[in-house]
């Protein structure tokens, strides 16, 4: 590749050159149109290995995994799949992954909006200072209140317990109400002024006016919040320890610890995991990327 | 109807205003509930600890003064581990970033195979990192049956012992941490890439600008705001880290992968050092409030100079 051809997939279309005819530019675009199939593609399937890799090493067996790694299984085996959807936990695991992260997601969605409406409503002194205290609380990171809150949670008997972890993932609802006020605030101000002159209380217009409205915030904060819940490895690493509570991500964490021989299962294991990620990616993919925009815009 | 077609928006002070304030203090309460309990008294305890020492026996606290923070800074596996959040902080985030912006203009024009680079890029970044540090793991593994070291063995090419050796472990969690976020950055980039107007480059067209000089004069600096978010997020991001190096290294040969989160955890709860545990914590938040307002800064004083 040349310098001017590496130039021109990194910053687009040549400028029209006077010496150059439209037919000669044509063939030129089209070039670098092909240059630059070439080369993502390339970069993409390369960068994907390493999950073609888990894939097919799932329907592999020991052996073969050994001996080429990256070779198509020779022979197919779905016994790695069955063994692994044999054992009971898998089940147990999902069912605790899909609990934590619907609940918490509820708590964190009523109580941030709850708020951003309250700052919305609200006005003066009051608003002013709460929304420097969520600021603040914004900025502080888990790791700097992590062992006073696993003494808090362990003095009420609430460590190794499902309901422990959804009330500490409940602090996410500061994160949730950052990006509905910013949401809130673009709604017309009349929307709330006259059902509250129609005699409406403010919980009836929260949640059948406003919150209704919301909903397309309320869809990115969803989606971004169930990623990082289900994919959570710290909190239920340090407050989960009995098997009946783990997590799918915690399952697969402790199943290479039980099968440091057996890395086909682990592999089948994994792939299992991860199917309910990449169906919820296939299906939010447009909301992610339209959140991304939102959330970075509004800061 | 009428009366609320006629209500003026602006907000009068009045009964109406003040039956607002009451509603707005309740429907803040939860939400200053959990900050209090869950946030507030525990980075105030998180403060105080640091101070502190809990004898496990009797349950009594002794002041200490600055022990703990001796500690931190002259235990060996605190201070490495201190030393490589840092590091990988600082090179993710650069890496990352001069990655993801040029992989983005290019993902930003039409060719064949666009989107299914663009989704599978993105995708890698999906998955849990504490499942892909385990996929890795296997990779990486310093045996020959690694499949990494297979790749090089078919090829000629000696074992390399790699998460079994300080450096090479450094470089293979740094590098996976790329990997995992580069298509996230690259997703972003994109967003924001295509919020350009087109017009900007038909102007700097005609101004006859070389297509370095679009880059360099056009994307760049329309690009500020999402390098502000996104260099936010990775550093963030990258002192927070934790679940790659545990899950990929434990930590690491001996100390070498260590994280403060890791320190933290381990002390803190595992070993209810909790006074070790509370001054990692305080270094660290402040560590995290140094590079936020720095990087509010930096990214402020940058957009003026292109504006």
């Amino acid at each position: 590749m040349t310098v001017t051809e590496t130039r021109a997939i990194l910053v687009g279309p040549e400028t029209p050159d006077a010496r150059t005819g439209p037919s000669a530019q044509r063939r030129r675009a089209r070039r670098l149109s092909i240059v630059r199939s070439i080369s993502m593609l390339t970069i993409a399937i390369v960068a994907a290995i390493p999950l073609y890799y888990v894939v097919i090493s799932a329907f592999k067996t020991d052996g073969d995994m050994r001996q080429s790694p990256l070779g198509l299984p020779n022979p197919i085996t779905f016994d790695n799949i069955g063994a692994a959807l044999a054992q009971g936990d898998i089940w147990m695991a999902f069912g605790n992954s899909t609990m934590i992260t619907v609940g918490s997601i509820a708590v964190q969605l009523l109580v941030g909006s709850m708020a951003a409406y309250a700052m919305i409503i609200g006005s003066g002194r009051l608003t002013l200072l709460i929304g420097i205290v969520l600021a603040i609380a914004f900025a502080i990171p888990l790791q700097a209140t992590l062992v006073p809150q696993y003494r808090l949670l362990a003095g009420v008997g609430l460590t190794d317990s499902i309901l422990g972890v959804i009330v500490l993932y409940s602090s996410g609802a500061v994160f949730c109400y950052f990006l509905i006020v910013g949401y809130m605030r673009t709604l017309p101000v009349e929307l709330i002024e006259a059902p509250r002159i129609d005699g409406a209380g403010p919980w009836r217009i929260y949640w059948t006016i406003i919150l209704p409205l919301c909903r397309p915030i309320l869809i990115t904060v969803i989606v971004f919040q169930v990623m990082s819940i289900w994919n959570d490895f710290l909190i239920p690493k340090v407050y989960l320890s009995s098997p009946a509570n783990e997590t799918i991500i915690l399952q697969v964490y402790n199943a290479v610890g039980q099968f440091t021989t057996n890395w086909p299962l682990f592999m089948a294991t994994t792939v299992i995991a991860l199917i309910p990620i990449f169906l919820f990616f296939v299906f939010a993919q447009k909301w992610i990327v339209g959140g991304l925009m939102a959330g970075s815009v509004k800061g | 109807m009428t009366r609320s077609a006629f209500s003026p928006t602006v907000r009068r002070p009045g009964r109406l205003n003040r039956s607002n304030q009451i509603a707005a203090t309740w429907f803040l309460m939860p939400i200053l509930a959990i900050f209090t309990i869950l946030l507030l008294i525990p980075l105030g305890q998180s403060a105080l600890w640091s101070f502190t020492e809990l004898n496990l026996y009797t349950g009594e606290m002794t002041f200490v003064g600055v022990d703990n923070y001796v500690t931190v800074f002259t235990d060996p596996a605190l201070l490495t581990g201190v030393w490589f959040t840092l590091g990988f902080a600082i090179l993710n985030t650069v890496i990352v970033t001069v990655l993801a912006i040029p992989l983005a203009v290019v993902l930003n024009n039409a060719f064949f195979g666009r989107d299914f680079s663009r989704a599978l890029l993105f995708f890698l970044g999906v998955p849990s990192l504490a499942i892909l540090g385990l996929v890795w793991r296997y990779i990486f593994s310093p045996l020959d049956s690694g499949v990494i070291n297979s790749v090089l063995n078919s090829v000629g090419l000696q074992s390399l012992p790699w998460l079994a050796d300080a450096d090479l472990a450094r470089i293979a969690v740094v590098f996976v941490g790329i990997w995992a976020a580069v298509g996230w950055h690259i997703t972003l980039y994109l967003a924001y890439l295509q919020a350009i107007p087109a017009d900007l480059y038909e102007q700097a067209t005609v101004d006859g600008a070389s297509p370095r000089q679009q880059f360099f004069n056009v994307t760049l600096p329309q690009l500020i705001p999402a390098i502000t978010v996104s260099t936010f997020l990775l550093i963030t991001a990258g002192l927070r880290v934790y679940d790659l190096p545990f899950t990929l290294t434990g930590g690491g040969p001996g100390y070498a992968t260590n994280t403060i989160t890791q320190s933290i955890i381990e002390r803190g709860v595992g070993q209810s050092d909790f006074g070790v545990g509370s001054a990692l914590a305080v270094l660290f938040a402040i560590a995290t409030l140094i590079v936020i307002v720095g990087q509010m800064r930096l990214s402020n004083s940058v957009a003026r100079r292109y504006s």
